[in-house]
């Protein structure tokens, strides 16, 4: 029989989390509803979940201070999606940055939520193990270039900062969790078009070639993505952990 | 009729000109009270001495043998009147309204002994004379030539030291009565509540500091009641977000039908109303992003890779090359705003750079839309505000979009400036002062 992903939904709004709840079994999902932390750690204490769909505001612990637990602790593994209420960049940054794997903004649709879940569980699951560890709200550095992967935008070796776009950060950033390990296209379009199910369908080489010009890298002479024929890509550098955005 | 002289229109001239023709009045009567009254016992002084000085030298003259008195004439004689030993020359009998001075003490001195006639002698300088026969018969004149009251030269310039102290004085008056009015209106012309004030200095004289204490106050009220409206705006929406996040995922569980459908459509209308009303509470109240140095093509680039990623037609036009310092986050939430709006309307956008040659930079976002009647270029940036087309459903909108860019635009140091394009559409430019390099 089918594996059947379970989903711990952490909320206050007791409605939200038991609607949300109703909505993920009926599209095949198993669910598990908690009102707080202290429900939410006595459910792990026993049974292992797949993700956790965890609300930022909520009386006593709050989101961020149950995902950072979440990430020291033995669970640091399952992904976990936030629920905040602004739509706000800080807000973001500081759910990225507590190590949260995706976030959504309240009010959702529960079809968003839905897909949110099944992305960031293929995304977990279909992705060669990570040679390195990266944790959200790091610097990550490469070459002359450092990736602010909280504010998602690079800064040059003078911190000037050289936006990307959202397709473009999301390459980037499987490269970088991937170094030097050869890519094939599918892995590529798979990963980078996880989250948004409306994004166009945009070749991988096109954005490829964007990510190059961006880096200031040479197409003919690649020093950063490198092209394997008739297999994919590499990222050809090592990737280092900068620490804490400043 | 124009009045030929017009009462000077700033309060500095008005004060100065009242303290010195107050101050040139007042010198002048203690001057002139100074002077009459100088005059008045001069002339007393003066005239007793000639009532004793005639009498004597007349009585000197009785009693000098005829032949000597000729030679006593020169001792008789004294700065402004001289004896003479004729009958004098003829003259114009003397008017008796125009009797000078010294005649009623001539008269007092020698009236009562002699027979007094006197004439004046018109000429240059007008004198008169007094007539009279001495006890043996020969004829005396009393040649009297009045003169002014003597004048020390040093007296003008004593005169235009005191004017000029005068100047001055009403001069340093006005400018410390004016100066802190004038910076009063300074600061009320620079009150801008969404920043930080300025705060005046809380010194100086008591009408001054206290005027300078109610302008403090004024401001610190006026940036209560903004950061309370804000707050209140932001609780609001805020507060929704639950109800609509339940209400949304109960429609998710009703069979699709048309009712679903317009539940749903009403649902996202307020979610986008909250989310902007959010959006513009922080807007207005917040400017605690920081700048940083941002590479202008990548960053314009993204922009429009986002949008076309979304199979939505934004293109750019130009290249800049260069950096600039500003907030990224604003600037975004700008553009995003303009390039929506195009899009809604038009439904394709350009955003076109340049650079201005006082290295201003400006980004326009251009649409070939239905534009926005003059009239209104102005009104739609303000909250709330919907040109009519878009207060239907269709086109939905929170009026807010704009005014959000608007706000963020001032608070980044630039402006936003909407006009419509010949041949149709709307263009929106950000002038920006980031400093190029």
């Amino acid at each position: 029989m089918d594996h059947v992903d379970h989903i711990l939904i952490v909320d206050d709004d007791r409605e939200i989390r038991e609607l949300v709840g109703n909505y993920l079994k009926k599209n095949g999902l198993r669910t598990t509803v908690a009102a707080d932390g202290r429900q939410m750690r006595a459910f792990l204490e026993t049974t292992p979940v797949d993700l956790i769909v965890l609300d930022i505001m909520m009386p006593g612990d709050d989101g961020l201070l149950l995902c950072r637990e979440l990430r020291a602790g033995k669970h640091k593994a399952t992904p976990v999606l936030m629920l905040t209420a602004r739509s706000d960049e800080t807000d973001r940054i500081i759910g990225l940055e507590m190590g949260a794997d995706d976030y959504l903004v309240k009010p959702f649709a529960a079809r968003e939520l839905l897909a949110r879940i099944n992305s960031v569980l293929r995304r977990t699951r279909m992705l060669p193990p990570n040679l390195i560890v990266t944790e959200s709200g790091r610097l990550l550095g490469f070459g002359r270039w450092k990736l602010d992967t909280s504010a998602r935008h690079l800064l040059d070796e003078n911190g000037t900062l050289v936006a990307l776009s959202g397709a473009e950060y999301r390459l980037l950033r499987v490269f970088l969790d991937h170094p030097q390990r050869v890519l094939n296209r599918d892995q590529l379009l798979n990963l980078t078009q996880g989250r948004d199910a409306d994004l166009f369908d945009r070749s991988i080489d096109l954005l490829v070639s964007r990510l190059r010009q961006r880096l200031l890298d040479d197409a003919r002479e690649p020093a950063y993505i490198k092209t394997v024929r008739s297999e994919g890509y590499v990222f050809s550098l090592p990737v280092e952990i900068l620490g804490a955005t400043q | 009729m124009k009045p030929f002289l017009r009462w000077p229109r700033t309060l500095g001239s008005r004060l100065s000109l009242i303290f010195l023709a107050g101050l040139v009045l007042a010198q002048a009567l203690s001057f002139g009270a100074q002077s009459y009254e100088r005059y008045q016992s001069a002339k007393s002084a003066m005239l007793g001495n000639l009532e004793t000085d005639v009498s004597t030298s007349i009585a000197i003259l009785e009693r000098l043998p005829a032949n000597e008195r000729e030679s006593w004439l020169p001792r008789l004689e004294r700065h402004n009147y001289r004896y003479l030993l004729n009958e004098g020359v003829p003259g114009i009998p003397m008017q008796a309204d125009e009797v000078p001075i010294a005649v009623p003490s001539l008269k007092e001195a020698i009236g009562r002994d002699y027979l007094l006639t006197f004439s004046d002698i018109p000429g240059p300088r007008k004198h008169f004379q007094a007539h009279l026969k001495l006890r043996d018969g020969s004829p005396l004149t009393l040649d009297v030539t009045p003169s002014v009251m003597p004048m020390s030269p040093w007296l003008p310039f004593v005169l235009l030291g005191q004017l000029l102290l005068m100047l001055g004085c009403a001069w340093l008056a006005v400018r410390i009565a004016v100066r802190p009015l004038t910076r009063l209106a300074h600061a009320v012309e620079n009150l801008d509540p969404n920043t930080h004030g300025v705060h005046l200095d809380e010194a100086g004289p008591t009408e001054v500091a206290h005027a300078a204490a109610a302008f403090n106050a004024m401001q610190a009220r006026i940036a209560t009641y903004l950061k309370e409206r804000m707050q209140l705006l932001a609780a609001i929406s805020h507060d929704l977000q639950t109800p609509i996040t339940r209400m949304k995922l109960r429609a998710e569980f009703m069979d699709d039908s048309t009712e679903k459908e317009k539940l749903w459509q009403d649902l996202s209308e307020i979610e986008h109303l909250v989310r902007e009303g959010v959006a513009y509470a922080r807007s207005v109240h917040g400017a605690t992003e920081a700048n940083c140095r941002i590479d202008l093509d990548a960053f314009l680039d993204s922009l429009v890779f986002d949008y076309q990623d979304t199979g939505q037609a934004v293109e750019l036009i130009g290249k800049n090359g260069g950096l600039i310092d500003t907030r990224p986050h604003a600037l975004r939430r700008v553009l995003v705003n303009l390039v929506d709006n195009a899009l809604k309307f038009a439904g394709s956008a350009q955003i076109v750079i340049t650079t201005r040659e006082n290295r201003r930079l400006s980004i326009l976002v251009l649409d070939r839309g239905p534009g926005i009647a003059q009239a209104e270029l102005e009104e739609v940036l303000k909250p709330f505000y919907r040109v009519e087309s878009s207060r239907n459903r269709s086109t939905g909108g929170t009026g807010l979009g704009l005014a959000i860019a608007q706000q963020l635009a001032t608070a980044m140091g630039g402006t936003l400036t909407l006009s419509n394009r010949d041949g149709g559409g709307l263009c929106a430019e950000l002038e920006l002062d980031a400093s190029l390099n």
